[in-house]
């Protein structure tokens, strides 16, 4: 039922004009039709003067006396012809009997004429003749002259006037006619060519408008769209995009400012919001760290101190002996637990600030690979170089960490097999990418948005949850990035991306 | 037949408007199987000298107009038209005339030997139905008569817009581009004023029983 009213709204908002729009529009209205308004005023006087060309009255009286002149032809022909049957009617033998010979001969020397027949005054037919031969002078009609003869009976004779008149004397009125209406609305013809001119000029206005609004209408709606997407961005939601569309204009270039404005700021704030996380977190080691470490001294010197008495004890019972081995071994495992976790904590509590320095990113690695020994015993390590150099700024120690922590949990996952870890630099316009692959079970993508949260691991017991915290932690302090996805074949994959140097980024 | 009527109307309307001639039209009117006829005498609209128009070989058209208008009022109480084609014939050197009107809107066609057959064919017009008697007015009415002679007609209007919308075919010289603009222009073409040459009349006043009894003059 929304429909209709929804397909209103829509087509309103279709016709809705912007004031933008309506400039765009106006601009090419005017500079569409303002020649054409002078011309306009020309119009009535073009028009008149075309049809003062076009009906001269002197070429009006000739077109409409051109009848009257087949008229006087015809008159001078019916004059031949009564002259020529009188002359005929003249020649009449007296002998009746060579009447038709004489009739028949006329045929041949008379011009045209078709038909010859002698009435007597009875009206009897006396003597006739006719010709069958071809018409010189093509189709022809009946031109009838008829003589009557002293003493009664008559002379009729049939000549042939040319059909060909008849037909040009019909087309001539046609003509006559038609310029003589047209002579009449001379007038009104003029003043429907100034009608029309301004029909079309109107037209032409309104199909200069509806281009312009359309013309107008690409472009507002882009910065409409811009508009909606700034608001959206003022009220907090950092996931507007913009589609800059398939033109290549400054309003095209202001969405792609924007897309890469609202990425920036979306992953500025992320980065604040882990790092202060982190900075919390790291709070809760450091309370932690030094709550379990306090005790920790003194429960090793109280139970040594136990031991200690009982060695010097004289009367010992076996079995309390052999349980206090026991719970020495299980009291200095449980410290020794507790001591590590309490380093890690404090590892982790204590995270230095990175102090960056120039460096190239391939270098850096393949030095990685070259000083980490034990990393090169325990799983396969290749590199992958798809670029030139990727300069930029690192803090090298803690670099190194970022690498042990992400090739140690590959190694972790691929146990108890050998694992392969393939790292890879390669370079966009702006960032250096890093990345370290291996082939073990990959993780979960349920667990990705988790997976660099403190204290939240995978490993079960023998993991704290704060390698990957370190990482990412040391890579946001580096102004990059890290995302965690699948190896294409399977396994893990970590790709980080750290801003190239200012000057490599002038260069690309 | 709608644009017949159409045209009586605005005529009619015309002339209502118009001043009546000085001269009364010399007008009968009678009754003939329940309508009424007039006769009119039309023949100041025809002068010796429209010879020379009627005889030229192109078709004349003359319309002629006649309504009953009650004396005092200026709205008619009954119309007719009638519409006279005349087409000298250069070879047969008659006349052949064609006569339209609401009882024979094809037309009856008579053949007239000479102008002055054809002068008084046109200036005697006789068989101008005027309606049924009842419906003449109650009151005292007069006939007023609109004689145009070559008016544009509808036929010459059509051929017209063909020719400005058309213009190349008419010189059978091209194909026939049509012109946008003559197009439009010739869409936008409007009827004409009547033009100069029409005559007016007014009859003398009958009396509401006058057509009962044939009067007339």
């Amino acid at each position: 039922m929304s429909g209709a009213p929804s397909l209103v709204r829509r087509a309103a908002g279709a016709l809705r004009v912007s004031r933008f729009e309506a400039k765009i529009a106006v601009a090419l209205v005017v500079s569409a039709t303002l020649p054409l308004l002078g011309a306009l005023l020309l119009a009535g006087k073009l028009a008149e003067e075309n049809l003062a060309l076009g009906l001269d009255p002197r070429v009006v009286e000739r077109l409409e006396a051109v009848p009257a002149l087949y008229g006087d032809l015809f008159q001078a022909r019916k004059q031949l012809y009564a002259e020529q049957a009188r002359a005929l009617a003249r020649g009449l033998p007296r002998d009746r009997g060579r009447t038709h010979a004489y009739l028949e001969s006329a045929l041949a020397k008379t011009p045209r004429l078709r038909r010859v027949s002698l009435h007597a005054a009875d009206g009897a037919v006396v003597a006739e003749a006719e010709t069958q031969a071809e018409n010189p002078e093509g189709e022809w009609r009946e031109a009838p002259a008829r003589v009557a003869l002293p003493g009664g009976g008559r002379l009729d004779c049939t000549f042939a006037i040319e059909a060909r008149y008849f037909a040009e004397l019909g087309e001539a009125r046609e003509v006559g006619e038609l310029v003589q209406g047209v002579d009449a609305l001379r007038s009104e013809i003029r003043r429907s060519y100034v009608r029309a001119f301004a029909l079309l000029l109107v037209a032409w206005a309104a199909g200069a408008a509806a281009i312009g609004i359309l013309l107008a209408r690409r472009t507002t709606r882009r910065v409409t769209r811009l508009v909606g997407a700034v608001r959206q961005l003022a009220s907090g939601d950092l996931s507007v995009q913009v589609d800059p569309g398939r033109a290549n204009d400054e309003v095209a270039g202001l969405a792609r400012a924007f897309n890469a404005m609202v990425r920036e700021v979306r992953e500025s704030r992320d980065r604040i919001v882990y790092l202060e996380k982190i900075s919390g977190w790291q709070d809760v080691a450091r309370r932690l760290a030094h709550e379990i470490k306090n005790p920790l001294t003194p429960m090793k010197l109280a139970f040594q101190q136990l031991e200690a008495r009982w060695k010097a004890t004289r009367v010992r019972d076996p079995d309390f002996g052999k349980l206090l081995g026991e719970a020495g071994e299980i009291v200095r495992e449980e410290i020794g637990t507790l001591q590590r976790l309490v380093d890690e904590f404090s590892a982790f509590a204590k995270l230095p600030e990175v102090r960056s320095e120039p460096s190239e990113l391939g270098a850096f690695v393949k030095e990685f690979l070259r000083t980490s020994k034990q990393l090169g015993a325990a799983a396969e390590l290749s590199v992958v170089k798809a670029s030139g150099p990727c300069p930029v700024a690192l803090d090298r120690q803690l670099m190194r960490r970022v690498l042990t922590n992400l090739c140690q949990n590959a190694i972790d996952a691929a146990r108890p097999a050998r694992a392969r870890i393939h790292l890879g630099i390669a370079r966009t316009r702006e960032r250096a990418v890093l990345t370290v692959a291996d082939e073990g079970p990959g993780i979960d993508r349920d667990l990705w948005d988790r997976i660099f949260d403190p204290y939240f691991t995978t490993k079960g017991v023998g993991g704290t949850g704060l390698g990957l915290a370190i990482v990412k932690k040391i890579v946001l302090q580096h102004g990059g990035e890290i995302q965690v996805g699948d190896r294409p074949g399977g396994g893990a994959s970590f790709t980080i991306a750290l801003p190239l140097a200012p000057e490599a980024q002038r260069a690309a | 037949m709608r644009h017949l009527l159409a045209a009586l109307g605005a005529a009619a309307a015309l002339g209502a408007v118009a001043a009546g001639p000085p001269e009364p039209l010399a007008a009968r009117v009678a009754p003939r199987a329940g309508r009424v006829e007039a006769s009119l005498d039309l023949s100041a609209a025809f002068p010796a000298a429209t010879e020379r128009d009627f005889g030229n070989g192109l078709t004349n058209v003359v319309a002629i107009y006649v309504s009953v208008v009650p004396d005092g009022s200026r709205a008619p109480a009954a119309l007719y038209g009638r519409v006279v084609e005349i087409l000298f014939d250069v070879w047969e050197e008659t006349y052949a005339v064609t006569v339209k009107d609401p009882r024979a809107p094809q037309g009856v066609h008579y053949v007239l030997p000479d102008f002055a057959a054809l002068r008084r064919f046109l200036s005697e017009a006789r068989g101008v139905d005027l309606g049924p008697v009842q419906a003449l007015p109650g009151a005292p009415y007069h006939l007023e008569a609109r004689v145009e002679v070559n008016p544009v007609s509808r036929e010459q209007l059509q051929r017209t817009r063909e020719y400005i919308a058309n213009p190349a075919a008419g010189t059978r010289t091209s194909g026939g581009t049509r012109s946008v603009l003559g197009a439009v222009a010739s869409f936008l073409l409007r009827e004409p004023d009547p033009g100069s040459d029409v005559h007016l009349f007014r009859s003398r006043s009958f009396a509401p029983g006058a057509a009962a009894s044939g009067a007339g003059r």
